[in-house]
């Protein structure tokens, strides 16, 4: 059984006369690259590729690895094309990296750079100009990294406080003198600190050798971001675990909190800006809200969860799914996408977590709500023009896990991971495209790996998590 | 914990007897609590959605709103047409109060503050923030009992005290400008550094104070740790919507003499005969967007 695609992104390039489209899929820890001209490839570059080399001075057959790539295991967690189709900006969840690559004509990739921010970042979005990446983590901070780390990008990260938080002390002083007040705890931390001093072993976090301006910040792990531009001025959209959505300037004055989206009973899970400019949140409540951001007023809610459970109650390997009392029925939103084919009304689609279905969404006076059932589980979406009015739907589906199920391990093998609205669009399974592409005829490399069920479903579901336990963890 | 039960029924029989005698002011060492509370756990928090949803009359019932017969009427005609929002039944009492919360005591322990500043700010309504349980219900039955001790003067209907962890729900409480001033008196030091974030100033936090403050509105630090003294003073003058008021000015006002001596921390460093340092920061308006 292969990795699933946890996560996917495409693009439409013209490059000289050409017109072609590139489909990048985050395949564990493998990025996998594939254009409509057939070309693909797999970062990082697999083995026996260029990464080795033969040492001239050893005996013939010894290699020697020049990256370490194959022995890394970070999954990437999120892509994103730039706007002029140049760059691929991804993260890799374990090691807390934001890698940029560039796109060479051939469909290959090339990382220009890596950057290991402190806190995992978890969601990203890009200035229309390509400037700035806007990196969101799960300690709640908003990042802002140029997309190309300038050539001297040396320790000129801008974080309040920093300088007294994280540099180096030359001489270390106590944060307080013992004549103050203090709890006893507060006592007992300090004088360890003091003990540790004059053992002279005060640690202190090295500060981040690049450039990084702290923007915002909740005191919530951050779930989403989303970067939009009205009337010319710059706004940063940012959701929360704790059911807020908050609405700040752009830089340089992302400082400035204009105002709040609130709404949410539960957690916000992702963000969505319309074709006519709505906002479109959702997360661990039944409805999507809908909303005039501009003006923090909630339009409409759209109750997803009754078509969902309608959709499951319809098929009878799923019918279970649902529980008796349907009210108890929770769902998790892992995706809103903005459907790009209709510049006039505002569509989208919707997949939750461990659900094998997307909801199709369309506003207006009347509400549409279609579900569009699906052979595994929902993981991501993406768009590919195939021509001036035709678009297609690329889905990536679980391939591991039982339809409706985050847990249950499937016996049936699924015949592709990518599951195509438009059949016009060439078929695309994991041999077909990434082994062999590009690496000279590896044939069915990633089959013969097993996959870790544990491992999958730790990378591809964690939003249902974010729901607040009842009773808390009160502390007396 | 062993012991706990017990401790929780003296409490327990405690606000019975609480309860019984109105006006009598409650002892803290029924309501002592573990100093520190985690800012970043979820607790068992009641909070409003928004602003507007909070039940601002059961914490200043002097100042509940009457339900207008007028205003019904136009919610009741607004309703036929949008068919949304359903009218609240006839006797439902209002949540709304006749004016805005504008001081706020963000994390007001045992509301030594509060009750010091209420006599000095009387038509002005005044609100402690606590995360601590007991520590808040301390304040809530202080807050009664001198109520009911004060019914001749209504002295004391002005101040009121919630339980909440304002460095997450702040803009649930209060909506965009509404506050003059915000207290931050004695905060709890986290002296280690991964505790950093844990601080209630942060140059990210300062953002939502900017949000819920109206420009030219006060934040007033004190404390007695040198360190988050300096902590505070720099992320504050870093912050671009905040400018520091000057010595000079502090003079003439009345809050800095009052936050000094009439805290309960405030009171613990005299005795200790430490040092307080005071810092007071103006909400400046926002620029222009550029
Ligand atoms: C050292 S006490 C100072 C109490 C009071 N301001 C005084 O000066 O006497 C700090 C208080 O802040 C409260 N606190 C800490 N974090 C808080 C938060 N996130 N929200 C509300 N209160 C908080 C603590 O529970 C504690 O009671």
């Amino acid at each position: 059984m292969n990795f699933p695609y946890q996560c996917l992104e495409a693009c439409n390039r013209s490059t000289g006369d050409r017109n072609e489209w590139l489909l990048f899929g985050g395949c564990g820890s493998d990025l996998v690259i594939q254009s409509s001209s057939g070309e693909s490839s797999v970062w990082p570059p697999q083995k026996d590729e260029s990464d080795v080399v033969d040492e001239p001075q050893e005996p013939p057959g010894k290699k020697i690895k020049l990256s370490p790539s194959n022995e890394r295991t970070s999954t990437f967690a999120c892509l994103k094309v730039s706007n002029d189709k140049k760059h691929v900006v991804a993260i890799t969840s374990e090691d807390k990296y934001i890698r940029v690559f560039k796109i060479d004509s051939k469909c290959r990739l090339q990382q220009l750079s890596e950057r290991c921010m402190a806190r995992r970042p978890c969601a990203l979005a890009l200035t229309p100009d390509d400037e700035t990446i806007l990196c969101a983590d799960k300690f709640g901070d908003v990042y802002a990294l140029p997309l190309i780390a300038p050539a001297d990008d040396g320790q000129n990260g801008t974080e309040p406080g920093e300088a007294t938080d994280t540099a180096p002390q030359k001489e270390f002083s106590p944060a307080a003198s013992i004549l103050t007040v203090h709890s006893g705890s507060n006592r007992k931390v300090l004088e360890e600190q003091m003990k540790q001093a004059s053992k002279g072993k005060v640690k202190t976090k090295e500060p981040l050798k690049f450039k990084h301006d702290l923007l915002l910040g909740h005191v919530s792990m951050l779930t989403d971001i989303a970067f939009t531009t009205v009337d010319g001025k710059g706004y940063i959209l940012t959701a929360d675990r704790d059911e807020h959505i908050r609405i700040s300037r752009g830089p340089p004055q992302a400082h400035i909190i204009e105002r709040f989206c609130q709404g949410h009973d539960e957690f916000v899970s992702r963000l969505c800006l319309t074709a006519s400019g709505l906002l479109v949140s959702g997360g661990g409540d039944p409805d999507l809200l809908i909303w005039d951001w501009m003006k923090s007023r909630l339009l409409q809610k759209v109750c997803i969860r009754n078509a969902i459970s309608a959709h499951l109650k319809g098929q009878a390997h799923l019918t279970t799914r649902v529980p008796e009392d349907e009210d108890t029925f929770k769902i998790a939103v892992s995706g809103i996408w903005h459907k790009p084919d209709s510049q006039q009304e505002d569509s989208f689609l919707v997949a939750c977590e461990g659900i094998p279905a997307l909801v199709y969404v369309k506003l207006g006076p009347q509400v549409l709500l279609e579900t569009i059932g699906l052979k595994g589980n929902a993981l991501d979406v993406s768009f590919i023009q195939l021509s001036d009015s035709t678009w297609t739907v690329v889905v990536s589906v679980d391939n591991v896990h039982n339809p409706g199920s985050t847990t249950e391990v499937r016996e049936d093998e699924l015949d592709a991971e990518l599951d195509w609205f438009d059949r016009r669009a060439p078929a695309m399974t994991r041999n077909a495209q990434s082994r062999d592409a590009g690496t000279g005829g590896e044939t069915g490399g990633g089959s013969s790996r097993r996959v870790d069920e544990k491992a999958v479903r730790n990378v591809l579901y964690g939003i249902e998590n974010l729901r607040k336990r009842a009773g808390g963890d009160e502390q007396e | 914990m062993p012991g706990e039960p017990a401790k929780k029924q003296r409490r327990g029989e405690y606000q019975v007897s609480l309860e019984e005698n109105e006006g009598k002011l409650p002892q803290k060492k029924f309501y002592r609590q573990r100093a520190h509370a985690n800012p970043f756990s979820d607790h068992s928090l009641t909070y409003p959605k928004c602003p507007e949803e909070m039940d601002w009359a059961s914490y200043y019932p002097a100042y509940a709103v009457q339900n207008q017969d007028e205003q019904k009427q136009e919610q009741r005609t607004e309703s036929e047409s949008h068919d949304q929002h359903p009218v609240p039944p006839e006797d439902a009492p209002s949540k709304a109060i006749s004016k805005p919360v504008e001081i706020a005591d963000i994390g007001c322990g045992f509301g030594g503050l509060l009750f010091a500043l209420a006599p000095k700010f009387p038509d002005t309504l005044i609100l402690g923030m606590e995360i601590r349980t007991s520590v808040t219900s301390y304040v809530q039955d202080k807050v009664r009992a001198l109520r009911a001790q004060n019914t001749s003067t209504s002295s004391f209907q002005n101040v009121s005290c919630i339980r909440a962890n304002t460095m997450k729900f702040l803009p649930n409480f209060f909506s965009k400008a509404q506050l003059s001033k915000i207290f931050l008196c004695f905060p709890d030091p986290h002296f280690k550094q991964r505790k950093h974030k844990a601080r209630i100033v942060s140059y990210t936090l300062n953002s939502e104070y900017a949000y819920v403050l109206k420009p030219g509105g006060m934040v007033y630090t004190i404390t007695d740790v040198k360190d988050l003294h300096e902590w505070m003073v720099g992320h504050l003058e870093k912050h671009p919507s905040f400018e520091r008021v000057k010595d000079e000015e502090l003079e003439s006002d009345a809050c800095v003499e009052i936050m000094r001596q009439e805290t309960e921390e405030g009171k613990k460093v005299e005795r200790n005969k430490g040092e307080k340092f005071v810092a007071v920061f103006r909400r400046m308006k926002d620029p222009p967007w550029p």
